[in-house]
Parts: structure tokens; sequence; C-alpha cells
């Protein structure tokens, strides 16, 4: 009966209990964030004395907050592209070629997913800086593709092996290019896989703080470097305003993803 | 059996297929595979060709304690974090759709919100004068306030909640597969609910719960971020102490050393775990 929920009997009260106990245990730092950022209180009293919106203000008129967090767009966004585009060419060849050592080329590509990223981190900042790339756009976006390429393969290689090849070679037959076949057949039917691929990848290089450490450079520092900078400081509210657009931008990013879903599906 | 099969119409396959793989394999060998190596090189060259780099590492107390340390965190957090998510996965996997819903929600509103964010987050929340502190002192739980950051305590919390998501997902897969037939059964058969649980729904989901378990050891092994901010300098982890020789001490050859040990622990363990589940299925499978 264990796996009955409308069987379980007492048994079902603990575990909803617990699970409801756990909820509220991953809601709280994310609710705790927000409510702090709109408290009056400097030293973050708890529950707040009084509420106000200067905190962010003053987010908005620090220029580096501000700078920090259109840079970290323009990464994110470059290795989002890069990334889905590497990733898509890759996830044909390691689903569809039939050569040898397939599944060891699978796995060397998403090995960064695995490596603790302060090994790579310390890897790729020693390699940048005989390039001459440290603390430069490109470095950052070349270091931020590497570690978001797995995010982006994993979901394009599923959505491509549960897509019935037949279809696209049906096309062929009907005297479409492989290359039209591909581009007005299969990667309509495999956009949610790619459209996975994309967020996991903006994503990856969005919250990026352990190679963005060591990359950045006085006049280059995305969001995440801005905040650890601050949280080694002090514990400023306006760390709350700034985390408190982030957790709106999940929020966001969450929905636009629920609907898109829903949308592709039907 | 696939139209270009039957009609011969096939193109070259082989070189097609490598064609597409250029690019992503000329990235990850450039910039992944050759500063590793570069890095694995320069620490048994810098600041003298030898191991003794690793000899340091290894015939020091200082440098044990921080092992035993990461290892001691990462095993705490991977047990912590299987008992919590257990209860959790079990529920999801069978609870209405409508209630499973909003808990994935949150559960994926906690994984996908700014890594910094969260661990901000439990650094107000558990210090000394912290919402948590007071919450137990006016409900005269304690007296005093508990030390909850800077130490062990902290990081447990602060990685446990990082990780739960990881425990969870692939769990709720597992549990969602086991028939509850065999439970009926064994039911019906007379066992009691401890019996069935202990033999039938645990050894059933064993392997899921290993798969995951070995993913969160891995993942804890070397992290950064939260060990960093919530930990205490008497538990330095293996990822922090990498960082800081690299950074602050710019000891190179002894930093280089340190992360080549931790990979090869890391990726040691990740093969296990590619034996586990399968190579598909080891990394990310939600």
């Amino acid at each position: 009966m264990l796996l009955d929920y409308d069987r379980l009997g007492w048994l079902k009260v603990a575990l909803l209990g617990f699970t409801a106990l756990v909820a509220a245990f991953l809601l709280l730092p994310v609710v705790f964030i927000v409510l702090l950022s709109f408290g009056s209180s400097r030293w973050l009293a708890f529950p707040p004395p009084g509420w106000t919106l200067k905190w962010y203000q003053e987010l908005f008129a620090d220029p580096s907050w501000v700078e920090a967090a259109l840079t970290s767009t323009r990464i994110a966004t470059m290795t989002a592209i890069l990334a889905v585009a590497i990733g898509l060419l890759a996830s044909f060849a390691l689903v569809r070629g039939q050569f040898r050592g397939r599944e060891i080329l699978r796995g060397l590509l998403l090995t960064p997913m695995v490596l603790p990223v302060v090994v790579f981190a310390i890897a790729i900042y020693a390699f940048f800086l005989r390039l001459g790339l440290g603390g430069t756009t490109i470095g950052f976006v070349v270091a931020h593709t590497v570690l978001a390429l797995p995010f982006a393969i994993i979901p394009i290689a599923t959505a491509l092996e549960g897509f019935d090849k037949s279809i696209e070679d049906a096309a062929i037959v009907c005297g479409a290019s492989p290359l039209q076949a591909k581009l007005r057949i299969t990667l309509p039917s495999i956009r949610i896989g790619v459209f996975s691929a994309a967020i996991f990848s903006f994503l990856a290089s969005w919250d990026e703080v352990v190679v963005a450490i060591f990359m950045a450079s006085p006049t280059l520092q995305t969001l995440p470097v801005k905040i650890w900078g601050s949280l080694r400081s002090d514990l400023t509210p306006v760390i709350a305003a700034a985390s408190s657009l982030l957790v709106a931008l999940t929020l966001a990013l969450m929905i636009v993803t629920a609907l898109l879903r829903r949308k592709l599906q039907t | 059996m696939s139209v270009e099969a039957q009609q011969g119409i096939a193109t070259p396959r082989i070189p097609a297929g490598l064609g597409g793989l250029l690019p992503a394999l000329i990235l990850i060998g450039l910039f992944f595979v050759v500063p590793v190596l570069a890095l694995l090189l320069r620490s048994v060259t810098d600041p003298a060709p030898g191991l003794q780099n690793y000899a340091a590492l290894l015939g020091d107390g200082t440098y044990a304690r921080v092992f035993f340390n990461t290892f001691l965190v990462a095993a705490v957090v991977t047990i912590v974090t299987v008992l919590v998510a257990f209860p959790v996965a079990w529920m999801l996997a069978i609870m209405p759709a409508a209630l499973a819903s909003i808990l994935f929600g949150i559960i994926i509103l906690s994984m996908w919100t700014n890594l910094l964010t969260r661990t901000y987050a439990w650094m107000v929340l558990l210090q000394r004068t912290g919402v948590i502190n007071r919450a137990l002192m006016g409900a005269g739980i304690i007296d005093q306030p508990l030390p909850l950051i800077n130490n062990l305590t902290g990081v447990t919390i602060g990685m446990v909640y990082i990780m739960l998501p990881f425990m969870i997902l692939p769990l709720v897969g597992t549990l969602r597969a086991i028939d509850p037939m065999t439970l009926r059964a064994a039911a019906l058969c007379g066992a009691s609910p401890l019996a069935a649980f202990r033999r039938i729904l645990l050894p059933l989901s064993l392997p899921g719960i290993a798969a995951g378990g070995l993913m969160v050891f891995v993942m804890s092994l070397g992290y950064f971020v939260t060990p960093a901010l919530l930990g205490g300098t008497s538990n330095m982890m293996l990822a922090e102490m990498i960082a800081q020789m690299i950074q602050s001490l710019l000891n190179w050859g002894l930093g280089s050393a340190a992360a080549f040990i931790l990979l090869v622990v890391t990726m040691a363990l990740y093969a296990l775990q590619l034996r586990l589940v399968g190579s598909k299925r080891a990394v990310g499978g939600a």
C-alpha cells in the first residue's frame, strides 16, 4: 500500500507534513530575501521596522551595479547562442552518427559539467593569462561556453532521440534537400529541446561565480562577481535588492518556459 | 527500419557525423583539455621538476585536515540530503498531479534562483542576530544565540539546501518506475508497512538513491562558493584551499597539485556512477 496515495493512512499525514516542511525550507530564503529588500533596516533586522524602496534606489543609482548586470546579460546571451549552435551540431552527430568512440566523445563533451568548477577555473585562468585573454569579454564567453555546452547538448540530444527520423527521410524522399529537411522538419520538432538548451546555457553563464571571480578585472565584472565582492565586505541590503531582481528574473523565466512548453506541445 | 536503409539513399554518414562534432571538439579540446593538462604539467614542474608538491600536500598535517574536512562535509551533506529527499520524492511520486506541480514549481524556483542569492539569504538568516536565532530565543528554546554560521552547521544547511533538488528530482523518477502492485501484493501477503518498506520499497529505490547520493557527494567534494561563505576558517574545504593557493598565495605548483588530486577523486567517483546508471542518465537526468 505504500505507493497508493489514498491508502497510506496515518503515514500519509506524517509524510505530507514532512514534505510541507521541506517545501517551506526551500521557499524560505527566496521569500525572505524579497521581504528583506523592502525592509528599512540597514542592519537587516527582521521583521523590518518599516518598508522602503531606498535599497532599489541605491542599486540603480550605482553605475557599477547596472554595468555589472549589463555585462552579465551580454556575456550570457553570447554564451547561450554559441552553446546552442555548437550543441545542435554536436547533438546530431552524437545521436545519429555511427562511428567508433561515440560514447567516449559524448562523455568528453559532458565532462565540464562534472569536473569541479574550481579546477577548470584555475586551469583556464592560467591559460588565458598566457594568451592575454584574461579579463576580456571573449575570454569570459569562451570559458562560459565550455561550461554551458553540456547543458545545451543534453536537452537537444534528448529531444532528437525522441524524434522519428523517418519523417525527415520522408521529406527527403519527397524532394527536400537533407539540409532543408533538417531545418524545416526536424528543427521545429525538437524546438522544446533547443529552447531548454538556450535557457539552461544562459543560466549556466548568468549564475556562474567561480570562473568569473578568476576571470574578472577591475573594468570587467559580471553580476555574480559584484555580489561576491559586496558579500565579502558587508551584508548591505542593496544585495537583497539585487537578489530580489534576480528572483524576479527566475520567476519570469519559469513562467515563459511553462507557457512556451504548453504552446509548443499543442 | 528507416527509409534510407530500405531505399539506399543514405548519404555517407560517418564523415557527416564527425563534421558536426568538430566545433564542439575544438572548443573542448583547446579550452578545456589543453588547459587542464597544462595544469597537471605545472603541478610536477613548478617550482622545479618532481613530485615535491604532492609530497608536501600529502605529508603535511594542515593539508591532511583540509582533505579530511572536505570528505567529512561531503559525507554529512550527502547523508542528510538523502534522508530529507527520500520522503519528499516518495510523496511527489504518488501525490495528485495538481499538488505535485506546485511542489515541483517550488523546487525549480529554489534550484534556478541565483546561487549567491540563496547563499546570501542563509548568511543573513543564520547569523548571530539572525531570524533563526531570534526565533529560537523568543520561543525560549535557547538563551544564547547558537553558532550557526562559519562552522560545519552553516555549511551543511547551505549545501543541503542546494543539493536537495538534485536528489529529489531523479529519485521521483526511480520511485515512479516502481510498480505499486508489488507493494499491494506484499500487503495482501500480510507484510506490515515497515516490512514492506524495508524489504520492497527501499531495495527497489536503492539504485536511484545510490546514483543520486553519489552525484551529491561528488558535487559537494568540489564545491567552492557555499563553503567559502558559510564555513569557517578552521574547517576550510579543498576547493577553497585551491582558490586561495592560486589567488592569494600565488603558489601555482601546490595549487595545481591540489586541483589535480580533486580531479582524480572526482573523476573516479564519476566513473563509478556511470557504471551504476549508464552514461546517458548519469548527469542531469531529471
